[in-house]
Parts: C-alpha cells; structure tokens; sequence
C-alpha cells in the first residue's frame, strides 16, 4: 500500500485548491432563453391589453398561446442541443435552470389556470414577479447584470403600479423586455 | 487513506468534477495536462470504483464521452481531504 508523506499531502491540497479555485463555475449559459421569454412575457402582456382595452380584434388572443408554445419548444429543443454539445456544465448551472423552470413554469400555469383570481394586468405582474425572482437569484451569485435587469423589473412593477390604468400593461412589458431580454442580451455579448 | 486517491491525476479529476455536473474527457485532460491514454487508464479505475459515472454521446458524428462525480466519489474526495489535513496538521 502506497503512503503519503506531509510534503506529499501539502502538494496534493495545493493542487485541490489549484483547481477549485480555478473552476468557478459559471452560473448561467444560455442568453437565448432570456431574450426569448422576456420578448415572450412582453408580447403577452401587450396583445391581453390591447385585446383587452378594445384596441385590437379579440382574436388576436389566440396569438397568447402561439407565443407561449413557440417559446417552450424553442427552449426545449435549444435545451437538448445544448445539453448534448456541452463539455463542462457546473451544478450551480443546473441549480438556476431548476429555479428558472419552476418559477416561470409555475407563473406560466397561474396565468392560464388561475386567470379569475388573477385576470389581466394582475397576470402580467404575476409574469414580471416570476422573472424578477429568477434574475434576482442569478443575482445573488454575484452577476451584476442579473441584479440590474431584476431591479429594473422590480422598479417596472412599482411604476406600474402608479401609472395611470391603460399604461401600466407598457410599463410591464418594457420591465420584461428591458430587465429580462435585455439581460439575456447582455449575457450572449458578454460571452461570445 | 484511500488507495485510489493517493494518485495525484485521479485526485485531479476528482477535484476536476467536484463543481460540475459534467465534464468532458478532452476537457479533464486539457485541464489536467495529461495524455489521454494516461487519462484513460485513471478514468477506468474510478469507474470501477463507481466514484464517477460515464455518458457517451454522439455530438456532429463525433464521440462525445463526458464524466460526473457520484456520491460515494464526492464522499470519499471529501474523506481523503480530511485525512490529508489531518497529516499536514500532525507533521506541523
């Protein structure tokens, strides 16, 4: 049986510390996934209010659910490409896609099977929550892109909140596509 | 001490894993500088030992096989460490 000797058991703790400290996994790939869902919960939130407010055909609503299917099979199919090609995936990224998937998965199924206790905008800020609470955990792990985009969702969610009635479906959809897409775009520049 | 770990490459790949879900082999061998055939042969020992599971895939025609740690692989990274510790400690 083979010993190590102190000099030995120096050698080989230095090298795990080499290596961990060097690995620092990264959080989030995957850009692509933000800037969809972020345009996604936009065009949501616009096509429920201006259908709702009479500005446009109530038969533009059947586009809610062509939007939502197109994005999960995107993200599917992105997803299983993704999966398949990569080298390294690190555990903390496993750990956010989990959050990501069961924060917009639950206020995905909140909008479409809860719509009488949360009906129009109401659902739309159940969206721009979702998100907030999404980017705000990335955050957490010290991407400060993932802090600003959340904050920016947050601070759309109080604004709209005191906006006049018929402008704070805009004020949301600009938090998703500001705070959320354009975190995703951040995150695809800032890694190509 | 556990024998298997007292190799600094399979300690390496361990440590290597311990932060990811997987890992590729052409990235385990970049990272730690060896041969893939000097990989090869430390892969299959912690194979056997089922302290790493393996996944081979086909990625545009060209054999992808990447690794993870277990958790008995995890249990006894950590175990070796403290034990490794403990003999830095008592030769100080």
């Amino acid at each position: 049986m083979e010993r190590l000797d102190a000099a030995q058991a120096r050698d080989h703790l230095e090298m795990i510390d080499r290596i961990l400290s060097q690995s620092q996994p990264r959080l989030c790939s995957g850009g692509e996934y933000f800037v969809v869902w972020g345009i996604a919960g936009a065009l949501i939130t616009l096509i429920g209010h201006l259908a709702g407010a009479g500005l446009a055909a109530a038969g533009v609503l059947w586009c809610i659910p062509a939007v939502l299917v197109a994005s999960v099979i995107f993200s599917v199919v992105r997803g299983r490409q993704k999966r398949q090609a990569v080298t390294r995936s690190s555990l903390v990224q496993r750990e956010f896609f989990n959050v990501l998937v069961v924060t917009l998965g639950l206020a995905v199924i909140v909008d479409i099977a809860v719509f009488r206790i949360f009906p129009g905008i109401a659902g739309a800020a159940i969206w721009s929550v979702a998100e907030a609470i999404v980017l705000l955990y990335i955050g957490l792990h010290g991407n400060r892109r993932a802090q600003i985009g959340g904050s920016l969702i947050v601070v759309s969610l109080i604004v709209a909140n005191f906006a006049a009635e018929n402008a704070a479906a805009y004020v949301l959809a600009a938090g998703m596509l500001i705070g959320f897409a354009g975190f995703g775009l951040a995150e695809l520049i800032a890694h190509d | 001490m556990d024998e298997l770990l007292l190799s600094k490459v399979r300690l390496g790949v361990v440590a290597e894993l311990l932060d990811f879900d997987w890992v590729a082999f052409s990235e385990l061998a970049r990272s730690l500088n060896v041969s893939n055939g000097n990989l090869g042969a430390h892969m299959s020992k912690l194979l056997d030992a089922g302290y790493v599971e393996e996944e081979k895939s086909f990625v545009n025609r060209r054999p992808l096989t990447r690794y993870r740690l277990t958790n008995r692989g995890r249990d006894a990274f950590s175990t070796h460490v403290s034990q490794l510790q403990a003999l830095l400690k008592a030769a100080t």
